[in-house]
């Protein structure tokens, strides 16, 4: 035995699998719950949206095409799908560029930036529900703060309900939305531009760069993978968006916020109606899946 | 997503919603959101203003004396179950919330520990819905909905038929015949069973601002026309004050739309589904009657079409509207006596349609009229694994004694014709809270103008999804350009296949 090195204990009674040099011990705790809490729950769900239901008799019938022809032919599932893309781009360009632009204010050493870098994450620990509790009262016709601002500055006229219009409900909702996660993003850009190098930036200082040039050529080329990753994070929850939507509009006025998990919720919540909910629930993850495949071989992310 | 999930993700909204609805405290609020584990900064407290109260609930000494002789009888009978904790949820209906405050009593008289989840109605249906699929027997007690009758009845034992098998449990003096029977045929019995007992009974009638109508020299509207008639003139008259002639709860994809709906096409002679079973709100009566509401909505605060019942009970307590055809148990809130409408509400007998379609005409137990009732009965869950416990709560709760004390803590409308005129209730009709002033039309309009929606298994999902999304397509404008025909088509279309595809 060497200097420095650790003896090599052998107990004979276990098999080597199970002692701590092997991985397997400490693999099967998270193994086990990804089984119970991710598999089995999965199985599940493609397995119960292999079954037509009577929605008199509560009788489960196996006709494995029926829910996915369904699916493939439900105009909602096509204006959710819809609404689910537009709500997911609409908010992650808001949040990407509001998050760049505010990170890029608050990186500084200066006196009291700490203190405003610390103020940006308070959005992020009230829950969305209460967010959105919060701007549903804001955005009332009637007495909301929001709205009446809106009012005074004539984009609305008096008493108008942005969430009870098609026209508005949507951007209502992502106002919330925006609210809350743009910090989220100015949180990763901040800590992906503390990370930057200096010597580029004085080089490019040095040559008479203007701080738009250094901005466009050195940050945002050495902050892409941050970026990309940021994108992905919060593309990937944004297409579940179900908080907002549930609580100020309840997928309104009509279907006009309707997304694919609020979709999911009403025909399983409200119809009772469990192999079509899971359908619609499976096709959400087959998007997110694919979406966010395609996203990272095209920006080639590596995680 | 799972139910836990849905669960986990809806519980601080819900208590939020609650919050604004008036239903729980700020205090009570903000100790729901410590126990989900958030942390407000005072901005955020700053934004939720201050406390609101209950919608004038209220429970004085009368409602607090117990009746002896039940108090004997819940001794006697109680004692194997002691120990035994029952479980039911419900929406925060009035009876509800003054049952809540007075099972203590039952409690302590029993020894049964019972747990009332209180939530929005859409949750009550998801609970209710979840357990019975699954048998799971997690409830023991369903609170159900008028519009869920049908759904559940295969759920729950008939409680005629379990007070005669069950003789030593039976409660003495149950009087079956007290309740009042036109509520009993439209709300409690299903294809010959009842399905639970009756225990609330909101029901529409109209309510007007006497004041606002003598201001303009309007007369009460007895009929659809003076009612359309006299909010276009209120709006005309009033608008730029801030007031408008009514006030709807046509939230898209919610009940309450899908309620005030079903009251328009049978105000026109309409009915919402044919003798043939199949869907006829797109007949001439049922657009006519959609036109009606449209008109209506022209006439509303624009916030009409994000209300459900209760924004339209605020726009009645802010004095935003003078004219509402909807909810009795409204009534009661605005006599409080911090209300800024204290005394200037008056009910009566809802507004009258030309014609009215007859049961004959119309499929699936549907029963038309001019005053839509939205009542709601406790069920006795098949599936609960304590049964006889849950059985001697449900007897005590829609007791004779328990209901009069209900509506004495809360001035909505019994289910028993004896707690109508018990002294107590009649003493309260006078203005301020709690009143009962308007009890006396209420139980004029249960005898005589009662309307009730159909009874199908798969109505709970169509007057929840199908009926109130397509109708909130129309009236916010998102879809069919303003043509009801066209609305009514669509909806006629997607419910007639579900119908033929259940092979109902």
């Amino acid at each position: 035995m060497g200097v420095g090195q650790a003896p090599v204990v052998k107990r004979p009674w276990l098999p080597r699998w199970l002692t701590s040099e092997h991985p397997f011990p400490w693999l099967f705790p998270a193994a086990a719950l990804m089984v119970v809490f991710g598999l089995y729950p999965l199985y599940k769900a493609v397995e119960t949206s292999l079954y037509k239901k009577n929605a008199a008799t509560r009788k489960l019938v196996w006709d494995p095409d029926f829910n996915w022809t369904k699916v493939l032919f439900d105009e909602r599932v096509w204006n959710a799908l819809f609404n689910t893309l537009m709500y997911t781009g609409i908010a992650l360009f808001f949040q990407l560029v509001l998050g760049m632009l505010i990170a890029l204010l608050l990186d500084s050493d200066r006196k009291g930036y700490g203190l405003l870098r610390a103020m940006m994450t308070l959005p992020l620990v009230i829950p969305p529900s209460v967010t959105a509790m919060m701007f549903l009262l804001m955005l009332n016709g009637s007495f909301g703060v929001l709205a009446r601002g809106l009012v005074a500055m004539g984009f609305i006229p008096p008493g108008f309900p942005i969430l009870g219009d098609s026209s508005t409900a949507m951007a209502g909702v992502l106002l919330a939305e925006i609210w809350q996660w743009t910090p989220f993003m100015v949180l990763i850009m901040l800590a992906g531009l503390r990370s930057l190098p200096k010597e580029p930036f004085e080089a490019a200082a040095i040559d008479g760069a203007t701080p738009v040039q250094a901005f466009f050529r050195l940050t945002l080329p050495m902050m892409s993978k941050v970026i990309a990753i940021a994108v992905l994070i919060r593309g990937i929850d944004l297409m579940r968006a179900f908080d907002y939507v549930k609580v100020m509009t309840d997928s309104g006025p009509g279907t006009a916020t309707e997304t694919m998990t609020s979709y999911a919720g009403r025909i399983y919540f409200g119809n009772a109606d469990f192999p079509y909910a899971s359908t619609i629930s499976l096709l959400t993850l087959i998007l997110v899946i694919v979406t966010s495949t395609l996203f990272m071989r095209i920006f080639k992310v590596k995680l | 997503m799972s139910f836990r999930d849905y669960d986990k993700k809806t519980f601080i909204a819900d208590a939020a919603r609650d919050f604004a609805a008036r239903r729980i405290s700020k205090r009570d609020f903000l100790k729901k959101t410590a126990m989900a584990g958030v942390g407000f900064s005072a901005f955020n407290l700053g934004l939720l203003g201050n406390v609101r109260r209950d919608r004038g609930l209220t429970l004085g000494e009368e409602a607090m004396a117990q009746d002896a002789e039940v108090n004997k009888w819940l001794k006697d009978v109680s004692g194997p179950f002691k120990g035994t904790k029952i479980r039911y949820t419900s929406e925060a209906t009035p009876p509800t919330v003054v049952l809540d405050k007075l099972k203590g009593e039952f409690t302590e008289a029993t020894g049964i520990e019972v747990e009332i989840e209180i939530v929005p109605l859409e949750q009550v249906l998801a609970k209710a819905t979840q357990d019975v699929q699954g048998q799971l027997g997690s409830y023991d007690i369903y609170y159900l909905d008028q519009s869920w009758v049908a759904t559940f009845s295969q759920d729950t034992v008939d409680p005629i038929q379990y007070y005669k098998d069950k003789p030593d449990l039976a409660m003495p003096g149950m009087d079956w015949d007290d309740f009042s029977k036109p509520l009993v045929d439209g709300l409690a019995v299903y294809e010959g069973k009842w399905v639970g007992i009756p225990f609330d009974i909101p029901i529409m009638t109209t309510m007007y601002r006497k004041d606002i109508l003598e201001k303009h020299k309007i007369a009460p509207p007895n009929t659809v026309e003076e009612f359309t008639a006299a909010v276009k003139m209120i709006t005309e008259a009033e608008k730029a004050n801030g007031m408008y002639g009514t006030g709807l709860q046509a939230k898209s994809g919610h009940y309450s739309l899908n309620c005030d709906w079903t009251q328009v096409v049978w105000n026109e002679g309409g009915t919402i589904f044919g003798a043939d079973k199949k869907f006829a709100g797109n007949n001439e009566a049922g657009v006519r009657g959609l036109q009606v509401y449209q008109e209506w909505l022209k006439n509303s605060p624009p916030e009409s079409t994000n209300s459900t019942w209760d924004g339209q009970w605020q726009m009645g307590a802010s004095g935003q509207v003078a004219l509402i055809n909807s909810w009795d148990e409204f009534f009661p809130g605005w006599d409080a006596d911090d209300s800024k409408v204290k005394g200037l509400w008056e009910c009566k007998r809802p507004i009258r349609g030309p014609k009215y379609a007859t049961p004959a005409d119309a499929g699936f137990g549907e029963i038309p009229g001019a005053a839509h009732q939205g009542g709601s009965i406790l069920g006795l869950s098949k599936y609960s694994k304590n049964l006889d416990a849950a059985w001697i709560f449900m007897q005590w709760a829609c007791s004779k004694d328990i209901m009069t004390r209900c509506t004495l803590g809360g001035g909505f409308a019994p289910m028993r014709i004896s707690s109508f005129a018990d002294p107590r209730v009649k003493a309260k009709e006078v203005v301020g809270p709690g009143t009962t002033r308007h009890l006396p039309v209420v139980l004029e309009t249960i005898n005589n103008d009662m309307a009730s929606e159909p009874d199908m298994p798969l109505w709970a999902g169509f007057s929840n999804n199908e009926i109130p999304v397509n109708l909130g397509k129309l009236l916010t404008g998102q879809d069919f350009g303003g043509d009801a025909k066209k609305c009514m088509d669509t909806i006629a279309s997607a419910i007639d296949a579900a119908v033929a595809e259940a092979g109902l």
